[in-house]
């Protein structure tokens, strides 16, 4: 076997998982606008709970809301941010939101039922998100965790220093303004965040592409029996195939009759928080440092309870 | 608005309706199929509808522009040269269907998913390939002797197979070609001098447990082979 890099090989993948994926970017796009169109920074901050661990358990639940996948969710994330919305909470949505909401439910009850595979991914993704969110929400302030882009008020490019006083000029321009011109500007702000996050998406599609064009994957299948190293092994392949979570449980199907169970569903609840292509689209919402948080902690977390279920629950 | 504010604006325009249109083409094409499970086309007509309603509203705003005052974010020509590269793609190579270039590592005689009741209640003959490993699954090789097989796939062949041996192959592909998946029934024929390694076939035989490649398999034992034009559906869908 020789590992000739085809070009063609190459093109079909990438615009395969980009295809699969942009629908997803561009709906996340449009809620996101609408969100800044609609929804004022003080009805957030009214309804927002007040202690830390109410925020984040309200974060992972917020997907209910605004059901988005992993695509999707950055987008709308950093919206929620810029119209204030607490740290915990915009973590814990980020990365429990993917699985957690009524699409991805039913993909999942589709492919498996209720019973272990499902309730372990809700448990295992509720727990992950919430812990991740404290543990990063207690971090002082926002600004050593946001980029400036996604601060409260740092939407516009040219309002740096002033920018609480031009966020509230902002929303109060727009609260005078009609209906349609409210969606026109909701449609305007969907359009530059498809250029600002689809260049994340692009790169790390390519990124996956290039990978899964180079990386022989029946060698890696060799792993797939052991307790630990299947866990570790589905978790690497899920972050590396970046595969949406709408539908990822169909491909997870694929790999019930050769992996633990305890790999299954770590693939189901790390792949949702962070791939290759959700890891460069952080990368425009957090400082770097937060990143790397933002993927070490729940690999380990996950890779935790994927061992956990397989060792103590004995699937 | 500077003139390079205003030249991006119009290349951003111009990479919306590009996106729309190219949407719009694998739909109109079917080479949409070359990269996603039809079960998710519906996703491409989404996509093709906010990529024309972006692609409008960018206009309105370049025509109107007290509607639209200010730019989100700041963006420049790293970025919309970035977010081109799809549609460079989609333009300088042709669209193809994953063949036996993207095999990377062997083929599977375990398909992805499980059969239902529908698939198995399928006469001989209206068995693809997917459905006849799910068969083999079931039961062992000699049960299927002497059953008759009609299915079209690529030829793969490795290095430890005999000249005469080959693989009829198809990928599966659950959601899109990022988990496309190799799977192939194996075959022996008088010849294949024919058909290239990697060219679309239909294989018409009989199905025979004999050793192949040193394990004990339902062969199909070629009667016909003859080459054929890729499938409108080049995967199987599990």
């Amino acid at each position: 076997m020789d590992f000739v890099f085809n070009i063609e090989v190459f093109a079909t993948r990438f615009l395969g998982i980009f295809i699969e994926a942009v629908p997803f970017l561009l709906m996340g796009s449009l809620t996101s606008g609408l969100i800044e169109s609609f929804v004022k920074s003080d009805d957030i901050l009214r309804w927002m709970p007040r202690n830390r661990l109410g925020a984040a358990l309200g974060g992972a639940f917020l997907g209910l809301a605004f059901p988005v996948c992993e695509c999707g969710v950055v987008p709308v994330t950093r919206q929620l941010f810029r119209k204030g919305l607490p740290l915990p909470m915009g973590i814990a949505f980020l990365l429990a939101a993917p699985f957690m909401n009524p699409i991805v439910f039913a993909s999942t009850f589709i492919a498996f039922g209720i019973g272990p595979v499902f309730i372990g991914r809700f448990v295992i993704t509720l727990v992950v998100s919430v812990s991740v969110a404290l543990i990063i929400g207690s971090f002082a302030k926002p600004g050593s965790v946001l980029k400036p882009l996604a601060l409260a008020g740092g939407r516009h490019k040219h309002s740096h220093d002033h920018s609480q006083e031009h966020d509230h000029h902002h929303d109060h321009e727009l609260a005078t303004a009609s209906l349609s011109e409210k969606l026109l500007h909701a449609v305007g702000v969907a359009g530059d965040e498809f250029f600002e996050m689809g260049r994340f998406l692009i790169l790390g599609s390519a990124l996956a592409a290039l990978m899964q064009t180079l990386v022989p994957q029946e060698n890696l299948l060799a792993l797939g029996t052991g307790n630990v190293l299947s866990v570790l092994f589905m978790q690497v392949l899920a972050y590396i195939l970046s595969v949406c979570s709408t539908v990822d449980s169909f491909l997870a199907l694929a790999f019930v009759n050769t992996f633990t169970t305890g790999a299954i569903i770590s693939f189901l609840s790390f792949g949702p928080m962070v791939d290759i292509k959700s890891t460069l689209m952080f990368t425009g919402v957090f400082r770097r440092r937060i990143v790397l948080y933002l993927i070490l902690l729940p690999f380990l977390m996950n890779l935790l309870a994927g061992v956990f279920i397989n060792l103590a629950l004995g699937y | 608005m500077s003139a390079r504010e205003s030249r991006i604006d119009w290349a951003k325009l111009l990479i919306l309706l590009g996106m729309g249109i190219y949407l719009t083409q694998l739909i109109i094409s079917g080479n949409l199929l070359n990269y996603i499970n039809q079960r998710f086309a519906w996703l491409a007509y989404v996509g093709a509808g906010i990529f024309f309603a972006l692609a409008a509203t960018s206009l309105l705003q370049r025509i109107k522009p007290s509607l639209h005052a200010h730019q989100h974010y700041a963006i420049g020509w790293d970025i919309v040269l970035v977010v081109a590269f799809p549609l460079a793609l989609a333009v300088l190579i042709p669209s193809r269907s994953l063949g036996i270039e993207a095999i990377n590592g062997g083929i599977s005689l375990r398909p992805v998913g499980v059969g239902t009741a529908a698939t198995f209640a399928r006469s001989p003959l209206d068995r693809n390939i997917l459905d006849w490993l799910r068969e083999f699954n079931r039961a062992v090789p000699a049960e299927f002797n002497d059953l008759p097989v009609d299915v079209i796939g690529f030829v793969y062949q490795e290095p430890v197979h005999d000249d005469d041996e080959f693989m009829v192959s198809r990928f599966t592909l659950s959601c899109c070609v990022a988990d496309a998946f190799p799977i192939g029934m194996p075959a022996r024929a008088d010849s294949l001098d024919e058909v290239a390694i990697g060219s679309w076939v239909r294989v018409q035989g009989r199905l025979q447990a004999a050793n192949f490649a040193g394990e004990l398999l339902p062969v199909i034992a070629v009667e016909v082979l003859e080459a054929v034009d890729e499938p409108e559906q080049p995967y199987l869908y599990p």
